[in-house]
């Protein structure tokens, strides 16, 4: 068997953390789930000021960093 | 665990303005919300069209930018109660996948070996040449800047 190329390695890792995010997502969302939802937990994090700065920013920087350059 | 929705304060309504001025979770009229979608659509349209490093690409995230910190600043929409806590198992979940995405960004930062250990931008960025593709990201990436406004 030929050896899987360091890049579809890359590519696997990424594509499996982020299926693991959506799946964690669809868990949150049953009902008496204890994991928080995305929207909860960002909700938390966004309580005080400047969390909600910070997140804002981050939003802001991933359109920059995805649209604009 | 709380996971208690019951609008508290004046944390839920912030800014200067009284509770009975914020405004609403759902525009007034369907009318106001179609036309706020259609604009929405027509600008991320406009806005995919923009050439990357140009002034064009560079308004068209610094507009969008610059609206919704004026509204959060100056006049937050009624706001999504946040949780008083989380739960730290169910929270330990989100932290463990982060860690493990920012871990393997970092690695193919680290490595610089394009295109043997692509960053996630690396993969994405070819994904978004595609007009439309870039315009639904760029609606997706405004929709969910109206979200975190109102969290």
């Amino acid at each position: 068997m030929p050896p899987i190329p360091t890049r579809a390695i890359t590519i696997i890792g990424f594509l499996t953390v982020v299926a693991a995010m959506f799946v964690l997502e669809f868990l949150a969302r049953r009902p008496g789930s204890r994991i928080p939802t995305v929207g909860q937990w960002l909700g938390y994090l966004m309580r005080p000021k400047i969390g909600r700065v910070l997140i804002l920013l981050g939003w802001w920087w991933l359109g920059w960093h995805y649209f604009a350059r | 665990m709380a996971r208690d929705r019951t609008p508290t304060a004046r944390r839920d309504y912030p800014g200067r303005w009284p509770r009975y001025l914020a405004l609403p979770r759902r525009p007034a009229h369907a009318v106001l919300a179609v036309a706020v979608g259609a604009g929405l659509i027509v600008y991320a349209w406009f806005d995919g069209a923009a050439v990357p490093f140009s002034l064009g690409a560079f308004l068209g995230v610094v507009i969008p930018g610059a609206v919704l910190g004026l509204i959060a600043v100056g006049r937050p929409p009624e706001r999504v109660p946040p949780p008083e806590e989380l739960d730290l198992t169910g929270m330990s979940y989100w932290v463990i996948c982060l860690a493990l995405f920012f871990e393997w960004e970092a690695s193919a930062w680290r490595d610089s070996s394009w295109p043997w250990h692509p960053s996630f931008t690396n993969l994405l960025a070819p994904l978004l040449v595609p007009h439309l593709v870039k315009s639904v990201a760029i609606l997706v990436w405004l929709v969910a800047g109206w979200a975190l406004v109102r969290r």
